[in-house]
């Protein structure tokens, strides 16, 4: 890693030594679970978003994907509402659904050609609506004890939802770093053209990267109805744009072709930090998003200077 | 000629009395609801309009069904519209409805995205001539007694069920120890309205100490992250957590139980949604405030049709029968069951009724 690119990991640095000096609660060893527990499902979904912001594209169908996801896994598993019990089975379809959703992005991207902002939010409002009919006005709740568990049971220490998070980013780091998909994501967000020109064919490699970023979404929805114990339409609401800002700050550029899962993980630590952290010490509810906005501008602009091109374009 | 008559026939039904519009009914549609006052609908005539922000979530699913149930027991059917919580597209589908010609028999019963969205809507209903009935938001100044066809808003009063769930809170704690609220999103009127009734009820209770408030916007997976945080914050401090909506209570239930003291913590929520229901049921959660959600469905449409058919005169209807907290229920594990199987009793609605909730006229 550059100098330049360590910039958003030095900024975090500074906000974690910042707060633990402020706050005696905020080092404590319960605190850095809760942190860790509190930026798992960002992290898992913000792997998704990383590689289609690599691609060039941007991708705002969490929130969809995550709702009809969500629904799919508490009707499946053992739940209040009908006499389902598939168990694990009931969470592969829910990945399984959230990467078909996924693919259904990259089709229409490649296929017919509308730029992936339109694509994915159209994708997204079909999400909503399969979780909104599945819903049919009564919420199910998770009874299956191995889901409620990923929520509840703690190893070493730290939740389970937090070890499934680590393996997410470890696994998206490997695809990126050692696999033909994540270096021709890296490529096509730098020079799609070129890359073109010299004989690859790039579209099934954007599907490709767009049904991995939904089967993320997919595993995010599970895990979220497990915290939450039942199947919650609004389950990913905020996620798209969180995802987005957290690969950003980390600097994942949405330029494409910038950045990468490790970058984006430590975005997604930076903005848990702060939303704990400035409740830990104690700034009043009404400043609080005024003040982590700020944070998080300045910490962007401090961190993408040095990867700035002198002659760059900001849009 | 139609098209000369008819800008005429307004203008008359404004500046005249009732008796003047019905002495010129020549047009078609004079016969249906000419009277800026009385209806005179067929009641196979009327249209019934619910429109809420979305289905996809339990409280205005439930408010969709109320008005499905009157609707069936006067022989109708109820058009369910959902608008996604987008003001613009209210606006639309509001703006197509009025469109659609025969408005002067048609009843809506509307929830206003915002308060600021609720001016057009009474505008436009009022100038097709369909009956309208409003809930929860609408801008202070703004007043039904100013139109003929807006009869009646009905919203509910927020520091009255922030204190109702704050006492129950605090007779569960045993009078004493440590509180820490989760606010709504913090520029609303219920989230505000909520926590004053919180405040009041602390300044009665001097053994009770606010350890900590912070918002949570009304959302399950925020309130979870929040009490975490919280949790390790206060500690064993915390005995009891007051959550301006059920969504947040049940996310703050989550949060205890994975930090391992579900239990020991008392909860209270407002809206009554199913699941803090079965969470009351279950004694984890000590109290929620229902606002009754298939009430509010049938009765907004109860009341316009009841105008609309003539069978309630609006010179009968009260002035604060025209804006008003309708009665709120507080719900605790002695009275849960009644709550759980949600219903309405047709009697609410019958025309003579459809007024028996008002808890008081809007300050």
């Amino acid at each position: 890693m550059s100098v330049g690119a360590a910039g958003p990991l030095i900024t975090l640095v500074v906000v974690v030594v910042v707060f633990a000096a402020l706050a005696p609660q905020f080092r404590t060893p319960g605190n850095i679970a809760n942190i860790l527990d509190a930026a798992a499902v960002l992290a898992v979904v913000t792997c998704g978003t990383t590689f289609v912001l690599l691609l060039g594209s941007i991708d705002l169908s969490a929130a969809g994907v995550m709702a009809a996801s969500s629904l799919t896994v508490a009707l499946l598993v053992e739940n209040t509402r009908n006499g389902a019990d598939h168990g694990l089975l009931g969470i592969v379809v829910a990945v399984l659904l959230g990467a078909a959703l996924g693919g259904l992005s990259g089709l229409l991207l490649v296929l017919l050609r509308v730029p992936s902002f339109m694509t994915t939010l159209g994708v997204s409002a079909v999400g909503l609506g399969i979780a909104t009919l599945l819903f049919a006005g009564v919420q199910p709740g998770v009874v299956d004890a191995g889901l409620r568990g990923w929520a509840t049971g703690r190893f070493l220490g730290f939740t389970h939802l937090t070890w499934i998070a680590a393996a997410c980013v470890l696994v998206g780091w490997v695809v990126q770093r050692h696999t033909r998909l994540g270096r021709y994501a890296m490529a096509i967000g730098g020079g799609e053209e070129v890359l073109a020109l010299s004989g690859v064919r790039v579209a099934p490699y954007k599907v490709a990267v767009f049904t991995m970023a939904g089967a993320f979404y997919g595993l995010g929805a599970v895990m979220v109805t497990s915290q939450l114990g039942s199947g919650v339409v609004q389950a990913g609401a905020d996620y798209s744009f969180s995802a987005i800002t957290a690969a950003v700050v980390g600097g994942t550029l949405l330029v494409g072709g910038r950045g990468g899962v490790l970058h984006s993980t430590v975005g997604v630590l930076l903005l848990t930090v702060l939303a704990n952290g400035l409740v830990l010490v104690g700034v009043s509810p009404y400043v609080q998003g005024g003040v982590q906005g700020l944070i998080v501008v300045v910490a962007v602009a401090a961190a993408a200077a040095p990867l700035r091109h002198r002659n760059q374009v900001v849009k | 000629m139609t098209l000369t008559f008819r800008p005429a026939a307004v203008l008359l039904s404004l500046c005249l009395t009732a008796l003047a519009v019905t002495a010129c009914g020549g047009g078609p549609e004079a016969g249906a609801g000419g009277s800026a006052d009385t209806g005179t609908c067929d009641p196979a005539d009327i249209t019934l309009v619910g429109q809420v922000r979305n289905e996809s979530n339990p409280y205005e699913a439930s408010w969709l069904d109320g008005g499905d149930t009157f609707a069936a027991s006067v022989g109708l059917q109820q058009q369910r519209l959902t608008y996604d919580g987008e003001s613009t597209k209210q606006q639309e589908q509001i703006r197509q409805l009025l469109a659609s010609g025969r408005t002067e028999c048609m009843v809506l019963n509307v929830l206003p995205n915002g308060d600021s969205d609720t001016t057009p809507i009474v505008r436009a209903a009022d100038a097709a001539g369909a009956y309208l009935v409003t809930q929860w938001n609408k801008p202070a100044q703004l007043q039904p007694r100013d139109y003929d066809r807006w009869i009646s808003h009905i919203t509910y009063d927020g520091v009255e069920s922030g204190e109702q769930i704050a006492g129950s809170l605090f007779e569960a704690m045993g009078g004493s120890g440590g509180v820490i609220a989760l606010q709504g999103v913090l520029d609303t009127a219920a989230a505000k309205d909520r926590f004053a009734g919180l405040e009041k009820a602390l300044a009665a209770n001097p053994g009770i100490t606010l350890l900590d408030q912070q918002s949570a916007n009304f959302s399950r997976a925020e309130a979870l992250t929040v009490t975490e945080t919280l949790l390790t914050k206060h500690g064993d401090q915390v005995t009891g957590i007051w959550a301006a909506n059920d969504d947040m209570a049940l996310g703050a239930l989550q949060a205890l139980e994975q930090a391992g003291r579900a239990g020991q913590v008392a909860v209270v929520g407002i809206d009554a949604v199913p699941d803090a229901l079965t969470a009351i049921g279950e004694s984890r959660m000590t109290a929620t405030v229902s606002s009754d959600g298939p009430w509010q469905g049938g009765i907004g449409l109860a009341i316009g049709y009841c105008v609309a058919t003539g069978e309630l005169d609006m010179a009968d209807v009260a002035a604060e029968q025209r804006a008003f907290y309708a009665e709120q229920f507080l719900i605790t594990k002695d009275n849960v069951s009644e709550f759980q199987d949600p219903g309405t009793d047709p009697a609410d609605f019958e025309c003579a009724n459809v007024f028996n909730r008002t808890a008081g006229p809007l300050a």
